[in-house]
């Protein structure tokens, strides 16, 4: 009798190894409820469309073997100790190939260093401000497991000085929210002013705070000092108040700021005050290429929707599920630090819906984070909003990204 | 630059007035059973969820207010009723913890069934600024003036006019000898509770155009309105307008010509001094105890 139990529970035993053998290990966290969800659900989901497709086709081939993806969710309600939480619980798992996730900075920052300990290979998309690389490049860490797939406030902030210059202003207003994330994209604009020669003068600095809903001192003050261009680094509710507050005291001049002005909070509570809106965005909702036709329609029709939440998110969670996949199928094996080193070296070009990504990431060096960072500005476009929808701000992007598909496809 | 002047004080001024709203509903209360709700705040913003919901439901605004305000007067009695009756009945100071309680509960209540977003509310005003006198004002602002005003001034006609009205003088007045002339505090106290929710529901409705609908929209409001209470003093209805009024214009006078970082300094300052110099309030009765 006893000896049949054991037996019973040996071949349990191994039966569940076998099946753990069989298939990729994968964790998607981020915050699926609460503010930040639009953008945590979207990756989510942009994510579980690229599995069920490689799933569908069989999965990813390692040796002789065809391994599907098995997905864990994990949701961090954009809260710092959830955060650690999930990372502590996905850091004891042995057999898990890689992480992709996480919006929010501050979890990032108290649950990446669980990971890093054992080397466990995770992508952070969609966002995630700065310090959720800096915090490695600042330590000088030698061995880096943990990748970037965002466009990081650095690029954002170019962009944003960029457009401004483009359009001939010389006098901007700058409003920030006085949250880190705020102050530090606030740091960047004005960096970045002095990198592109001085160009913008900044005549009126202003801050507001988290729930702030009247705004018209900010924005008073930025008119009567004949600022053309209104360029600001805050999150949606408080972006939408300085919108409508805007057309109340008669300042039409263009909003310009961080991508965080494509939230839907953003975009449904300042209406059409929000029109004309411009901010970096890494995809736009418009079926410009084959690839971005049949991701969108898929994606409406897999979560029926008619408009994605977070569209930039979305097609971050997707892209990135691909580079990973590309990433085991070149290291042949499911063991997290051999697609680590995949990663670092990616020989195929992967094909995605933002871009194909050629060697998206090198070998990690501490003194400069953008070996472990995906995004360079040249995948990164400028988005307006328009009638509740985000659209491409310039056509020349809208152009170029179709120029690029076509020769893509050219050379195949 | 006169004209930025007259800009931020009428802007300010109008935000006072929603202030004065809230701090009107604490005075309320206070005027006949010497406790106030501090779950205000949360009153405020499930009224405006609930008039969101009736809106959602396909309910046009003009029927959604008086459905918004009878949740509101409900509410009121359901504080009243739950958290404040059995502590004043033991004479204790119970109610602030239970006021505090229903609040926090309210708060919980509206995250779990509206969620966490922030969301617009939709309203027939029109939110296009128009030019008055080199001012931009939207009509939507000028709706919560006068939404403020109305309500004050019918329910202080009530209070002064009719014979439930002069009731709730006299419970305000002086409770026990109200009571020895055979009005009942019990339901003047009910009363008033009543009124300050529909007070509460009607600040809702009003600013929530503007503001937007979220679990968190009347947590700082209801800060600044129990300053403006306090500096104004608890007896007065028409104190808490004109301090109101007062520190609205002073706040974004302030941002604008301080810098956006001191805006919530002068109600902080405003509050020390009244508490320092006139604790009963600016426009509070000094209390006689007969001994």
């Amino acid at each position: 009798m006893r000896r049949g139990v054991l037996t019973v529970l040996l071949v349990g035993l191994l039966a569940t190894q076998a099946y753990a053998a069989d298939s990729i290990k994968i964790a998607i966290t981020g915050p699926f409820s609460g503010g930040s969800a639009p953008m945590g659900a979207s990756m989510r989901d942009g994510a579980k469309l690229a599995i069920a497709e490689i799933n569908a086709a069989g999965g990813v081939k390692v040796g002789a073997k065809m391994m599907k993806f098995d997905v864990l969710e994990r949701d961090d309600e954009a809260k710092n100790e959830r955060g650690a939480l999930i990372a502590q619980e996905l850091a004891s798992m042995a057999d898990l190939a890689g992480v992709i996730g996480t919006v929010n900075t501050g979890v990032c920052l108290s649950g990446d260093k669980h990971l890093q300990e054992k080397g466990i290979t995770k992508i952070i998309t969609p966002a995630a401000g700065s310090a959720s690389m800096t915090q490695w490049s600042k330590a000088k860490v030698k061995d880096l497991s943990i990748f970037r797939f965002a466009a990081h406030d650095g690029i954002q902030a170019a962009m944003v000085v960029e457009e401004a210059i483009n359009r001939n202003y010389t006098k901007v207003a700058m409003l920030y929210d006085s949250t880190n994330y705020g102050v530090s994209g606030r740091d960047d604009m004005v960096d970045q002013i002095k990198k592109q020669g001085n160009k913008l003068q900044v005549v009126v600095s202003e801050k507001f705070n988290i729930g702030d809903k009247d705004m018209t001192a900010q924005l008073l003050r930025a008119k009567n000092s004949g600022a053309q261009a209104v360029l600001i680094w805050g999150i949606g509710p408080e972006l939408a108040a300085v919108a409508n507050g805007m057309a109340k005291i008669g300042l039409k001049t263009p909003l310009i700021g961080g991508w965080t002005l494509s939230m839907s909070n953003f975009i449904d509570n300042s209406g059409k005050n929000g029109d004309g809106t411009l901010m970096p965005q890494t995809f736009i909702e418009e079926p410009i290429t084959p690839k971005a036709k049949s991701f969108i329609a898929a994606y409406h029709k897999a979560y029926k929707v008619k408009r994605i939440a977070s569209p930039v998110s979305a097609a971050q969670g997707y892209d990135a599920v691909y580079i990973f996949a590309a990433a085991v199928k070149q290291a042949q094996s499911t063991d997290t630090k051999k697609i680590k080193l995949a990663l670092e070296d990616l020989k195929e070009p992967v094909q995605g819906v933002i871009a194909t990504w050629k060697k998206p990431f090198s070998a990690w060096n501490p003194d400069d984070e953008t070996t472990h960072e995906a995004f360079r500005r040249e995948q990164v476009v400028m988005g307006m909003v328009k009638d509740g929808h985000v659209v491409f701000g310039n056509d020349a992007d809208r152009q170029r990204l179709i120029k690029n598909a076509t020769s893509v496809k050219g050379k195949k | 630059m006169n004209q930025a002047l007259m800009q931020m004080t009428v802007s300010g001024a109008l935000m006072g007035l929603v202030y004065a709203l809230v701090a009107y509903g604490f005075q309320l209360t206070y005027a006949t059973s010497k406790s106030i709700n501090f779950g205000q705040g949360e009153l405020v913003m499930v009224s405006a969820f609930f008039s969101l919901t009736l809106t959602d439901l396909g309910l046009p605004y003009y029927l959604m207010i008086p459905g918004g305000l009878l949740f509101g007067v409900v509410a009121g009695l359901f504080v009243e009723r739950a958290g404040v009756r059995l502590a004043l009945e033991q004479k204790s100071e119970g109610w602030i913890l239970m006021t505090i309680i229903l609040g926090l509960f309210g708060f919980s209540a509206a995250e779990n069934i509206w969620g966490r977003d922030d969301r617009p509310f939709p309203t027939p005003i029109s939110s296009d600024p128009i030019q008055l006198f080199g001012i931009s004002i939207t009509p939507l602002e000028i709706s919560v003036a006068v939404g403020v005003f109305m309500i004050m001034a019918v329910i202080e006609l009530f209070k002064r006019k009719t014979l439930l009205g002069k009731a709730f003088e006299a419970v305000s007045a002086d409770r026990d000898a109200a009571e020895l002339m055979g009005i009942s505090a019990t339901r003047t106290i009910m009363l008033s509770y009543g009124l300050s929710g529909l007070v509460a529901a009607l600040a809702g409705i009003l600013i929530s155009p503007i503001t937007t609908v979220g679990p968190t929209m009347a947590s700082a409001l209801v800060l600044k309105a129990f300053s403006v209470a306090v500096v104004a003093g608890l007896e007065s209805g028409f104190g808490v307008v004109i301090v109101g009024l007062f520190l609205g214009s002073l706040e974004s006078l302030t941002s604008y010509y301080v810098g956006s970082g001191w805006r919530e300094a002068p109600g902080l300052v405003l509050l020390i001094l009244a508490l320092a110099v006139r604790p009963t309030g600016i426009f509070g009765k000094g209390v006689i105890r007969k001994v």
